[in-house]
């Protein structure tokens, strides 16, 4: 067996055309074009580099002389002969098998469907469930300031409304995970934000005016107080957070390419997941919603009316088309649901006096 | 392709690089270390990082000759991990203290210095050249000076002075190459790289300018048409969109046309060993074409279209990289180098420093 490439003298970098074989005593030698053998060493002290792709192999001497050929088969075939073919070979025939490539298309969007659809979320209940709370008051601080710098402006509501409120929020919050104390209630006015209520990680909730002013049922404030709370004893804020952070930084570790173009490509995948947890976490705060207001003697579909009615006054008449780029669930499907816990619990029929407003 | 055995004082030959690597084959290379590097939780992604460094060095060829590249994987892998466990330390004093955050800052821009140069120097000294190594000889000082000192100097002087502090970093990088010992050496005027930097604010400020009229003169006769609001809308949304498009495109445009302008005149600058001229022509909107549409083409792929834009990529910038030699190139000696850790590397890699040109 004689394998054709090119030769370099140790430490230079003179090419020279030579052949390369094995002899019976398992010596590489190499000899050059006009005969003569130019280097010689034991195979097993020869260091045969790994083949990938169509790359040039190459054979290292002790020497630090270097030989290198395209022709990979025959410098298998050598090692084949010097009984050296180990597992190095292994990661090639899996690179150049068809079969073998499917089978790793496949493995990879599997295992990336898992590690999304429930590794991550896994990973971030845990970190949201371990953060400590000052931490959670910290950027509570921090998120809250940010909105009153930039979109939310002090409450227009008169001290009678914020009371009533209060009144509301108190009785819904003694069932929150935390007490009534682990819970506050801020007044803003909305501005550019509109009818919207929020909750941060440590327990605030904020409500705007423009929400307030819709309101024509006490059960339908309390069904909004409990959906927050539910959002803030679940902390679904900062798994959020956490989610948003893990799939850059898993992105980053798998292709071990921090590049523009991979955070490009990192980004369409974090939006249609994130859009996906907020549905999820929109139904779970809905569902405890549901489950505080049966326990005070409320309606939870007053919570379903409301988001219709708050819909019809966002959207107009025929209501917003399908859920608007899919970050909440369509408000109908929302409503059903919540319709439908109030029929199934015993006294959902007991719905209090519609209380005036305003 | 030139043929080794001509004569070694013969006039100046131009060389150019050659990428022969393919997307397909790079694809199955790419799979495949994806899926081990998911299996094995990360720990396959040593060995990955070295087939693909091998895979683009070793298919990179300069007058028929392949580059190489030599790293241990259980050295990437040691490295990796002292990165990883750093960065959780980070993360989880970070957590619990605010100030924690403020002392890895500090410390980072201590260790800067070292990260920079010993990143550099594990690359250069595991890439060859028929048999002779590659190495990084700047020191601490040196990368201190390029990468807090003139930085600082720019950010004080309101980035007046950034085009300055680049030349620094590209003579930093540039000049303490070298190949078997022979060093690479580039200079240009302080005037040559304001231009550039000047150019893309002009860019800038033209886009901006042009935007309103752009928009006034592809609108306007819309408007005119003077049909009923429903129509016009389905009529207006697309050119908004494509308005919009065009814009971002431009914006994103800018700062590779301003970094490929730069990388040519460092690289056009550069002498190896005071005798070979090196050549960098890549076109600066082209670059940006490659690049933008590598993204938007990853983008909607979710990520397949991956492999085959690194080799575009890869093709593109070797084919306008050459050297002019006045030798076979033939004439290069290894010298000693020791191995080293790629601790550094690896931390510069996971923090995406942007080492480099």
């Amino acid at each position: 067996m004689n394998l054709e490439g090119v030769y370099f003298f140790p430490h230079t970098s003179r090419p020279v055309h030579a052949f390369a074989s094995l002899s019976p005593e398992r010596n590489l030698i190499i000899v050059d074009a006009a005969g003569t053998v130019v280097a010689q060493a034991p195979f097993k002290a020869v260091v045969v580099s790994q083949r990938l792709g169509r790359l040039r192999r190459r054979l290292k001497l002790p020497d630090a002389g270097h030989f290198e050929t395209s022709d990979n088969d025959g410098v298998d075939a050598m090692l084949h002969q010097a009984g050296r073919l180990r597992s190095g070979g292994l990661i090639d025939r899996l690179e150049r098998s068809v079969k073998w490539v499917v089978v790793a298309l496949l493995l990879a969007v599997l295992s990336v469907y898992l590690l999304v659809a429930y590794g991550f979320p896994a990973a971030a209940v845990w970190l949201a469930r371990e953060t400590p709370a000052s931490v959670a008051t910290i950027i509570s601080e921090q998120t809250l300031q940010t909105l009153d710098r930039l979109a939310l402006s002090p409450s227009k509501l008169k001290p009678i409304q914020m009371q009533k409120a209060r009144t509301l929020f108190a009785r819904v919050s003694t069932l929150g995970a935390r007490g009534a104390a682990g819970y506050r209630l801020l007044f803003r006015h909305g501005g550019v934000v509109g009818p919207n209520a929020l909750s941060l990680p440590d327990g605030t909730v904020v409500m705007t005016d423009e929400l307030y002013v819709l309101v024509q049922r006490d059960d339908e404030l309390e069904g909004v107080f409990g959906h927050e709370i539910a959002h803030a004893d679940r902390r679904h804020g900062l798994q959020m957070l956490y989610e948003g952070s893990l799939i850059p930084a898993a992105i980053v570790l798998v292709t071990g390419d921090p590049s523009q173009l991979g955070q490009i490509a990192a980004a369409l995948p974090a939006i249609l997941i994130e859009t996906s947890y907020s549905r999820r976490f929109e139904q779970q705060a809905d569902d405890d919603s549901a489950v505080m207001l049966k326990r005070i003697g409320g309606d939870p579909a007053a919570l379903g009316e409301f988001l219709e009615r708050m819909d019809r006054k966002l959207c107009g008449q025929k209501g917003c088309s399908a859920s608007w780029l899919g970050s909440h669930p369509a408000t109908a499907d929302r409503a059903a649901r919540l319709r439908n816990e109030s029929g199934r619990s015993p006294n959902g029929g007991q719905t209090r006096r519609p209380a005036p407003h305003g | 392709m030139s043929d080794s055995a001509t004569d070694s004082v013969a006039a100046p030959t131009l060389h150019t690089l050659e990428f022969r690597g393919t997307g397909g084959e790079y694809f199955r290379i790419w799979i495949v270390n994806l899926v081990l590097t998911i299996i094995t939780l990360g720990i396959y992604g040593a060995w990955a990082k070295v087939r693909t460094l091998r895979y683009f060095r070793g298919n990179t060829f300069l007058a028929d000759h392949p580059f190489d590249y030599h790293a241990s994987p259980v050295r990437i892998l040691i490295g990796r991990i002292i990165a990883l466990v750093l960065l959780l330390g980070y993360s989880i004093s970070a957590r619990v203290h605010p100030y924690a955050a403020v002392a890895w800052g500090i410390l980072l821009l201590f260790a800067l210095p070292w990260l920079v140069v010993s990143s550099l120097r594990f690359n250069a000294r595991n890439t060859s050249y028929r048999n002779v190594r590659f190495n990084f000889v700047g020191s601490l000082g040196g990368a201190a000076y390029a990468y807090i000192l003139w930085p600082f100097l720019a950010v004080i002087t309101l980035l007046t002075l950034w085009p300055l502090a680049h030349r620094a970093r590209d003579y930093f990088y540039i000049n303490n190459h070298t190949f078997g010992g022979k060093a690479f050496f580039t200079k240009f005027s302080g005037w040559s790289i304001y231009r550039i930097y000047l150019l893309g604010i002009a860019m800038l400020f033209g886009l901006v300018l042009l935007a309103v009229p752009v928009a006034i003169l592809v609108l306007l006769p819309l408007g005119l048409l003077k049909t009923d609001p429903k129509t016009m809308g389905a009529l207006l949304v697309g050119p908004i969109a494509l308005l919009y498009l065009a814009f971002l495109y431009a914006i994103y445009a800018i700062p590779i046309v301003v970094r490929t302008m730069s990388i040519n005149l460092a690289l056009g600058n550069t002498t190896l060993d005071g005798r070979h001229e090196l050549r960098s022509t890549l076109s600066p909107l082209r670059m940006a074409w490659i690049v933008l549409s590598n993204a938007f083409l990853t983008l909607i792929t979710v990520g397949f279209y991956y492999p085959w834009s690194r080799v575009r990529l890869a093709r593109y910038e070797a084919a306008h990289l050459s050297v002019l030699a006045t030798t076979d190139l033939d004439e290069f000696t290894s010298e000693a180098i020791a191995t080293q850790g790629a601790i550094g590397e690896e931390i510069a890699s996971f923090l995406d420093l942007g080492i480099g040109l």
